[in-house]
C-alpha cells in the first residue's frame, strides 16, 4: 500500500457555505492544484474560487458563424453552380427562402460544436481512470456532500499539512487518494479481434443484402416492374399494334403557322427566301440536323450513298446539277413535303431548322463542285 | 389563504434532504415494474402493435391505403405530424426558454418534459417519411453526392421540415443527454449492480462534478437553451410555412408562423400536464411536481390558448377585411360546410373550455385540469385537422371538390402513434431519472450558500 | 414583515431636466405649427408617426407593468416605477392626433369618398373603415386602457404607505383583466392608424408586428431612464448589474422577437407573390425607399443585435445606453417606413418639417416625467416584492 503514488487529500463538508468558506481559505494559503466537487452548482462558487469567466460562448460563437458560413456556401454553389436551376420564378439565390435552413445549421453546428468541445476537449471525457473515482468521496461528492480536494502535484502540498489545514476548515472524512495500479489496455487480446472480425462480416454483410438484394424484393420493386409500354415498343393494346401514338389528327401545335405553297413546288422556290445566313452557328446547327435527319437515306455527304444498306430504295445525289441549280425555297419545298418517297419532314424540323440545312446542303454542294476563287482564297 | 408576496415560495415541498431525493429518483430506476406498469405498458404496446400493423398495410400496398385523395392530398398524415411536433415545443419551452427565465419551477419537471419532446418528435417525423411513398428512398431528402447529381431543392418549405425538425432532435437529445450526466453520474455512485455500474460509468463519461466543470457545464447549458429557444420558435414556424408559403386560401396567411408556436406550446403544454398529473402520482412526487407547479402550466395553458383564439378571430377578420372571396369562403365553409363538425370541435376544445382556467379553484383541481388537458389536446388535433382538411377539400377549382374520409389504416396509424410515444415514455420512467437529481437539489431550500450575511440575519 | 429595509431617498431631478423638457417641447410646438402651416397632409403623417409611437410605448409600459404582477417578476419591482410615468402618455399621445383629425381624408385614403368609387374591394370594408367607427374604437381603446392603468398605479402609489399586500393581489387581477383589452387595443390601433393607411393592403400579422415594435421601443425607454436616473445617483445603491443585465437580456429577447415577426411577414408575402399583397412591399423599394427598406434590417435588428449578443455587453451600462437610444431611432425609423411610403410614393422625404413632432413628443414626455417623478416614489417602497427584488442575484 505504501509504495502507491500518491494523487491527493480530500475532505467533505455537508452545507454550501462551509465549502464556500473552505474554497476562499484555500486560494488564501496559496493552492493551485484543487478541485472543488459538489453534487450540483453552487452559486458563487466561481468568484470563491477565483475562476475566469467561462470561454465556451466564443466557441459557441466560431462554431454557429460556421455553420451559417456552410449552410449559404453550399446552398450557392448547389443552385448556381453544380446544377442552376430556376425554381418558381425567384433569383437563383433566394435569399429569404434560404434563411430557414440557414439558421437550423447555424443552431446545429453550435449546439454539438460546443457540447463536443466541452465535453472532450475542455474535461478530456471520457475520464473514468480519475483516482478519485469509485472511492467514498466521490460517491458523496454526487450525492449529499461536498468536497475539497487538494491535489500532490501541488507546489505547496505536504500531506500531513494539508490534512492539518482540512481539518482546520472543519472538513470531515479526510483521507489519502492513491493512483491505482495501472493495467495494459486490452485492445489487441484475441477476444477483441474475432469480436472486430464478426462485426466487419455482420456489417458488410448487411450493407451488401440490403443495397442488392432487399430493394429488389417485393413490395420494394413494385416501382420497377409497372404496366407501362416502353418507348419504340410494340403494344397489342391498340388497333394497329404500336406502342407510340401519333398525335391525334388534325392536332395543331401551339404556334403553328400553315406552310404554303402546298402542291407548287415552283412558286416555292421562286418567293420563299432563306432568311438565314451562312454564318458558323447554323452551320454547325443545320450539319447536326442533317447528320440526324437527312444522312440515314443522303449520305453523310449527300452523295445518294444510303446508309440503309439497300434496305430502303436510295435517293439521287444532291451534288447534281439540278439540285445545286434549284433556289433554296425549291429543297425547303421538299423538305416540307416531301417528294416521291421521300415523306414530309416538317414534323421534326422547324422551319429554322429546315433552312439551316439547306444552308449545310449548300456548303456540302460547294465543297464538292467548288469555284475558281475558292482555291485563291485558301492560299 | 393568503399569499405573501415578501417570500419566494419553495418549488420543493416539505424540505427533502439530499438524501431523500437521490433515493426517491432513484427509486423507479432500482425497482422491479409493478402490476400497474406492466398493464400500461401492454396496453400502449398493443396500440403501438395496430400501428405497426397499419405500417406495414402502408409500406406493402402503398400509401394508396390511405384516405387521401385528389384534392385532399394530406390527411391524417400531416396532420399528426403537425400534432406530435406540436407536442415535442412544451418540452423545449420548460426546458429551455423557461431556464432562460429563471424560473424555478421548471426543475422539477423540466427532464420529464425533455424526454417527452423527443419521443414527440420521434413520433412525429415517422409522418412525414411515410408520407414520401417509399420511405427507403428517403436518403434523397438529405443533400448528398449521388449519381443522379440529383440536390434537393433548398428553397422549399418541406426540405426546410427535414433540416427543422432533424435539427430540432438532435439539439433536443443533446440538450436532454447533457442534463443527464451529472445524474447518471450520481447513479454510478449510488448503485450496487454491476451491470447497471458498467453503463452509468460509460454514461456518465467520468464527470466527478468538480466545480471547474460546473462553470463551463453551467455556461454551455445557458448557450444550448438560448440556441435551443430560437430553434423550437422556428420549428414550428416552419411547419407552419408548409402552409403558408402556398396560395391555398385557409392556408396563405402572415399570422401562422406565431399562431403555430402558441398552438404548439398550448397542445404540449397540455399533454405534460396530463403525463405529470399521472406521473406524481405514481411515483409519489406530489412534493417535487406540486400543485402549484401544476397551476402555473395552467396558466400558460389559458395564455396560449388566449393567444390561438385571438389568431382564430384575426384569421376571419382579415379573411373578410382582404376582400378576397375565395378566402372568405374559406373561413365561412370552414364554419357552417362539411366540416363543421370539426370546427366547432376545435374552437370549444381550444378556446372555450381553457377559459374555465380563469377560476383559481378550477385552475388547482386535478380532475378538471385532467379533462381540460384531454380536451385541449382533442381541440388542438382537429386545429390541425381543419387547416390541413377543409382548405384542401375545398381549393380554387370547385369541378375537383372532394371530400375527405380517413380510413381505418389512417386510424390505425393515429393509434399506433400514441402507442409509439405512450410506450418510450413508460420505458424512459423506468431507465433514466424522469426528475433531475441534480437541478432539484439546487433548488432545495438552503441548498445555496446565502449571499448576504447582514441582510440575510434581520430577514429570517 | 410590512415595513421593507430599504435606503431609498428621493433625490431630485436635476432642475436643467425640466428646462430641456420645456425648451424641447417649445421648440417642437413651433416647428410642428411651421410644417402645418407648409403642408398641412405631409404635418399631418408626421404627427401619425409619433401618435402611434407613443400610444405604443404608453401601452407596452402598462403591459409590461401587467407582466410584472402576473408573472410574479422581482428583478423589475425597483424599475416598475418608471414604466408607470410612461403609462400616462396613453392620454398625451392624442395630441398628435389632433392635424391628423384636421386631415382625416388625405390621410386616410378609405376616407375619401373618390377613392372608394374607383375601389370597389376598399368600398366594402366601409361597414368597419368608417370615420364614425373609426374614432369609437380608438376612444374606446383610450378609456379603457386608461382606466386600467389609473386603478393599477394608484394601487401601487398607495402600497408605499401602508405596504398592504392585498393591493399586490388586487393588481394581479386587474392586470389579469387588463391582458386581452391591451392585446384588442394594441391590435387595432395598429391594423386602423397604420395599416389601413393602404386600404388595399392586409396582413394578419400586423398587429402582433405593430406590438412587438412598441414593445421594445417600451423597454428601450424604460432601460435608457433607469440608465439615466442610475448616472445621476437616483437609482439606490442595491441595484447592481444583475438588475442591468436582465434589462438588457429582455431588450434583446424583444429585438429577437421583432425580428422573427417581421421576417414572417415579409417573408410569406415575399414567397407566396399574391400580387394583392406584395404591392405594399413593392412600394417600398421605388427609388429611395428601397435604401429605407434594406436600412430596416440593419437598422432594428443586425446592429442592436450585435450590439447586446455577448453577456457581458447585456449588464454593459454603456452599451445599454446606446442601444436603446438606438432602439428608439430605429422605431422612428420603422414607423416612418410604413407610413410615410402612403405619402411620398416616388421616395423618401425628410427635412426639417418631421423634426418637429418628434421634438415635441420628447419634451412632452421629460415634462411628463419630472411631473410624474415629482408626483410618486421612484421605488416602490411599499411592495412586498420589495426585499426579494433587493436581493435578487442572477
Amino acid at each position: 500500500m505504501e509504495n502507491k503514488k500518491l494523487h491527493s487529500v480530500v475532505g467533505l463538508f455537508s452545507t454550501p457555505d462551509s465549502i464556500i468558506h473552505a474554497a476562499e481559505k484555500t486560494i488564501e494559503k496559496g493552492y493551485k492544484h484543487y478541485d472543488i466537487n459538489t453534487p450540483y452548482p453552487v452559486h458563487g462558487m466561481d468568484s470563491a474560487m477565483k475562476l475566469k469567466p467561462s470561454t465556451m460562448g466564443y466557441f459557441a460563437l466560431a462554431f454557429g458563424l460556421t455553420g451559417t458560413a456552410v449552410a449559404l456556401s453550399f446552398m450557392y454553389w448547389v443552385f448556381n453552380i453544380a446544377y442552376p436551376l430556376n425554381i418558381g420564378g425567384k433569383p437563383n439565390f433566394p435569399l429569404p427562402a434560404l434563411i430557414p435552413i440557414t439558421f437550423e445549421l447555424t443552431v446545429l453546428f453550435a449546439a454539438i460544436g460546443t457540447v463536443l468541445s466541452l465535453l472532450f476537449v475542455f474535461f478530456k471525457m471520457p475520464d473514468n481512470s480519475n483516482p478519485l473515482h469509485d472511492t467514498d468521496y466521490i460517491k458523496h461528492c454526487t450525492s449529499d456532500m461536498f468536497g475539497l480536494c487538494i491535489e500532490a502535484e501541488d507546489k505547496l502540498f505536504s500531506e500531513a499539512e494539508v490534512k492539518d489545514f482540512l481539518a482546520g476548515l472543519g472538513a470531515t472524512n479526510i483521507e489519502s487518494i492513491y493512483y491505482p495500479k495501472i493495467n495494459t489496455l486490452p485492445i489487441f487480446t484475441k477476444n477483441f479481434i474475432i469480436f472486430l472480425l464478426c462485426s466487419a462480416i455482420v456489417v458488410s454483410g448487411a450493407v451488401y443484402f440490403v443495397t442488392n438484394k432487399l430493394m429488389f424484393m417485393t413490395p420494394y420493386n413494385w416501382m420497377l416492374n409497372q404496366d407501362r409500354i416502353n418507348a419504340q415498343a410494340p403494344s397489342d393494346f391498340f388497333k394497329d399494334g404500336f406502342g407510340m401514338r401519333d398525335a391525334v389528327e388534325g392536332t395543331v401545335p401551339r404556334d403553328f403557322i400553315p406552310e404554303e405553297f402546298k402542291a407548287s413546288p415552283d412558286s416555292a422556290g421562286t418567293f420563299l427566301i432563306n432568311p438565314l445566313e451562312m454564318t458558323d452557328a447554323v452551320l454547325a446547327k443545320g450539319e447536326a440536323k442533317f447528320k440526324t435527319f437527312c444522312s440515314p437515306c443522303h449520305g453523310n455527304y449527300a452523295k445518294g450513298d444510303s446508309r440503309l444498306r439497300g434496305l430502303f430504295p436510295n435517293p439521287p445525289t444532291l451534288h447534281s446539277k439540278k439540285v445545286r441549280n434549284w433556289p433554296d425555297g425549291r429543297i425547303y419545298h421538299v423538305i416540307t413535303f416531301g417528294q416521291n418517297v421521300m415523306p414530309s419532314y416538317a414534323k421534326q424540323l422547324s422551319r429554322d431548322e429546315r433552312w439551316a440545312v439547306i444552308n449545310y446542303v449548300r456548303s456540302l454542294q460547294r465543297a464538292f463542285n467548288p469555284k475558281e476563287e475558292d482555291f485563291n482564297e485558301s492560299k | 389563504m393568503q399569499t405573501d408576496y415578501t417570500v419566494e415560495t419553495s418549488v420543493v415541498e416539505g424540505n427533502p434532504s439530499f438524501k431523500q431525493i437521490d433515493e426517491l429518483i432513484g427509486a423507479p430506476l432500482e425497482t422491479l415494474p409493478n402490476r400497474n406498469f406492466l398493464i400500461a405498458i401492454s396496453i400502449t404496446a398493443s396500440m403501438l402493435l395496430t400501428g405497426a400493423i397499419a405500417l406495414g398495410f402502408s409500406l406493402y400496398y402503398g400509401i394508396g391505403m390511405w384516405g387521401n385523395n385528389n384534392p385532399v392530398g394530406w390527411g391524417f398524415d400531416i396532420v399528426n405530424f403537425v400534432f406530435w411536433v406540436g407536442i415535442g415545443h412544451a418540452g423545449t419551452l420548460i426546458s429551455a426558454i423557461l431556464f432562460l427565465f429563471r424560473q424555478k419551477w421548471r426543475t422539477g419537471i423540466a427532464r420529464f418534459a425533455e424526454g417527452m419532446t423527443i419521443f414527440a418528435v420521434m413520433t412525429a417525423g415517422l409522418f412525414p417519411a411515410l408520407h414520401t411513398g417509399r420511405p427507403w428512398l428517403d436518403h434523397y431528402l438529405i443533400p448528398h453526392p449521388n449519381d443522379h447529381s440529383l440536390w434537393v431543392n433548398f428553397t422549399s418549405p418541406l426540405l426546410w421540415d427535414v433540416f427543422a425538425v432533424s435539427t430540432y432532435f438532435i439539439v433536443s437529445a443533446i440538450f436532454w443527454y447533457v442534463g443527464l450526466i451529472p445524474d447518471f453520474a450520481n447513479l454510478r455512485d449510488r448503485t450496487k449492480n454491476k451491470i447497471k455500474k458498467i453503463v452509468y460509468t460509460i454514461t456518465s463519461f467520468g464527470w466527478r462534478g468538480s466545480n471547474r466543470h460546473w462553470q463551463n457545464y453551467e455556461m454551455v447549458y445557458l448557450i444550448l437553451a438560448g440556441f435551443a429557444t430560437p430553434l423550437v420558435l422556428s420549428v414550428h414556424t416552419i411547419v407552419s410555412f408548409d402552409f403558408a408559403v402556398s396560395i391555398i386560401p385557409g392556408w396563405h396567411t402572415t399570422i401562422f408562423p406565431p399562431y403555430f408556436v402558441a398552438g404548439a406550446v398550448f397542445s404540449g403544454f397540455a399533454m405534460v400536464q396530463n403525463c405529470l398529473i399521472l406521473l406524481r402520482k405514481v411515483f409519489h412526487y406530489e412534493h417535487i411536481i406540486t400543485l402549484d407547479t401544476l397551476e402555473k402550466m395552467n396558466k400558460i395553458i389559458i395564455v396560449t390558448g388566449s393567444m390561438v383564439g385571438y389568431a382564430y378571430a384575426m384569421e376571419f377578420f382579415i379573411a373578410w377585411y382582404s376582400g378576397n372571396s375565395a378566402e372568405a369562403f374559406t373561413f365561412v365553409n370552414r364554419a357552417f360546410g362539411d366540416y363543421a363538425w370539426a370546427y366547432w370541435i376545435m374552437v370549444s376544445c381550444n378556446v372555450i373550455f381553457p377559459q374555465l382556467f380563469w377560476i383559481k379553484k378550477l385552475r388547482r383541481s386535478i380532475p378538471v385540469m385532467l379533462v381540460i388537458g384531454i380536451l385541449v389536446n382533442v381541440g388542438m388535433w382537429f386545429e390541425r385537422f381543419v387547416i390541413t382538411v377543409t382548405s384542401l377539400s375545398r381549393d380554387f377549382l370547385p369541378s375537383s371538390w372532394a371530400y375527405y374520409k380517413p380510413t381505418l389504416v389512417d386510424g390505425g396509424l393515429l393509434i399506433g402513434s400514441f402507442g409509439l410515444f405512450f410506450t418510450l415514455l413508460l420505458i424512459f420512467t423506468k431507465t433514466m431519472p424522469v426528475v433531475s437529481i441534480a437541478e432539484i437539489k439546487a433548488v432545495l431550500p438552503g441548498a445555496q450558500p446565502t449571499h448576504h450575511k447582514a441582510e440575510s440575519n434581520n430577514g429570517k | 414583515m410590512n415595513q421593507n429595509n430599504h435606503d431609498y431617498v428621493k433625490k431630485p431631478l436635476p432642475p436643467k431636466f425640466g428646462t430641456y423638457g420645456l425648451g424641447f417641447a417649445a421648440l417642437g410646438l413651433i416647428l410642428s405649427i411651421l410644417a402645418l402651416v407648409a403642408d398641412p397632409v405631409r404635418a399631418s403623417f408626421d404627427s401619425l408617426i409619433v401618435f402611434v409611437f407613443l400610444i405604443g410605448m404608453g401601452m407596452c409600459s402598462l403591459f409590461l407593468i401587467g407582466l410584472e404582477y402576473l408573472t410574479g417578476a422581482v428583478w423589475s419591482v425597483p424599475f416598475r416605477r418608471i414604466a408607470e410615468y410612461l403609462v400616462p402618455l396613453v392620454f398625451i399621445a392624442p395630441i398628435f392626433a389632433i392635424p391628423v383629425f384636421f386631415n382625416f381624408s388625405h390621410v386616410f385614403q378609405w376616407a375619401n369618398p373618390e377613392y372608394l368609387t374607383l375601389h370597389k374591394t376598399v368600398m366594402a370594408k366601409t361597414a368597419f373603415l368608417n370615420p364614425q367607427f373609426f374614432y369609437i374604437r380608438i376612444t374606446a381603446i383610450i378609456v379603457l386602457v386608461g382606466l386600467f392603468s389609473i386603478v393599477i398605479i394608484r394601487n401601487s402609489a398607495k402600497q408605499d404607505n401602508n405596504s398592504d399586500q392585498n393591493l399586490t393581489k388586487k393588481n394581479i387581477r386587474l392586470s389579469a383583466g387588463l391582458m386581452p383589452i391591451f392585446g384588442l387595443g394594441i391590435t387595432l390601433i395598429g391594423i386602423d392608424w397604420i395599416m389601413s393607411l393602404e386600404p388595399l393592403w392586409f396582413s394578419t400579422i400586423f398587429g402582433v408586428y405593430y406590438f412587438a415594435g412598441s414593445l421594445l421601443t417600451a423597454f428601450a425607454a424604460i432601460t435608457l431612464i433607469a440608465i439615466k436616473l442610475k448616472s445621476f445617483g437616483a437609482l439606490p445603491s442595491w441595484i447592481t448589474k444583475d438588475h442591468f443585465y436582465n434589462l438588457g437580456a429582455f431588450l434583446f429577447a424583444f429585438i429577437n422577437f421583432w425580428a422573427y415577426i417581421a421576417f414572417s411577414q415579409f417573408m410569406l408575402i415575399w414567397y407566396a407573390n399574391l400580387p394583392e399583397e406584395t404591392f405594399w412591399f413593392l412600394s417600398r423599394t421605388q427609388g429611395s425607399w428601397l435604401y429605407i427598406s434594406i436600412g430596416i434590417i440593419f437598422i432594428k435588428f443586425i446592429i442592436p443585435y450585435a450590439g447586446l449578443l455577448s453577456q457581458p455587453s447585456k449588464s454593459n451600462i454603456n452599451r445599454l445606453k446606446y442601444v436603446g437610444w438606438w432602439i428608439i431611432f430605429a422605431q422612428f425609423f420603422d414607423l416612418y417606413w410604413l407610413i410615410m411610403p402612403t405619402f411620398s410614393k416616388s421616395g423618401a422625404v425628410f427635412s426639417w418639417t418631421e423634426l418637429g413632432f418628434p421634438l415635441l413628443g420628447l419634451g412632452l414626455v421629460m415634462i411628463l416625467f419630472k411631473y410624474s417623478y415629482t408626483k410618486r416614489n421612484l421605488i416602490p417602497i411599499g411592495d412586498p416584492k420589495l426585499k426579494r427584488a433587493m436581493d435578487f442575484h442572477l
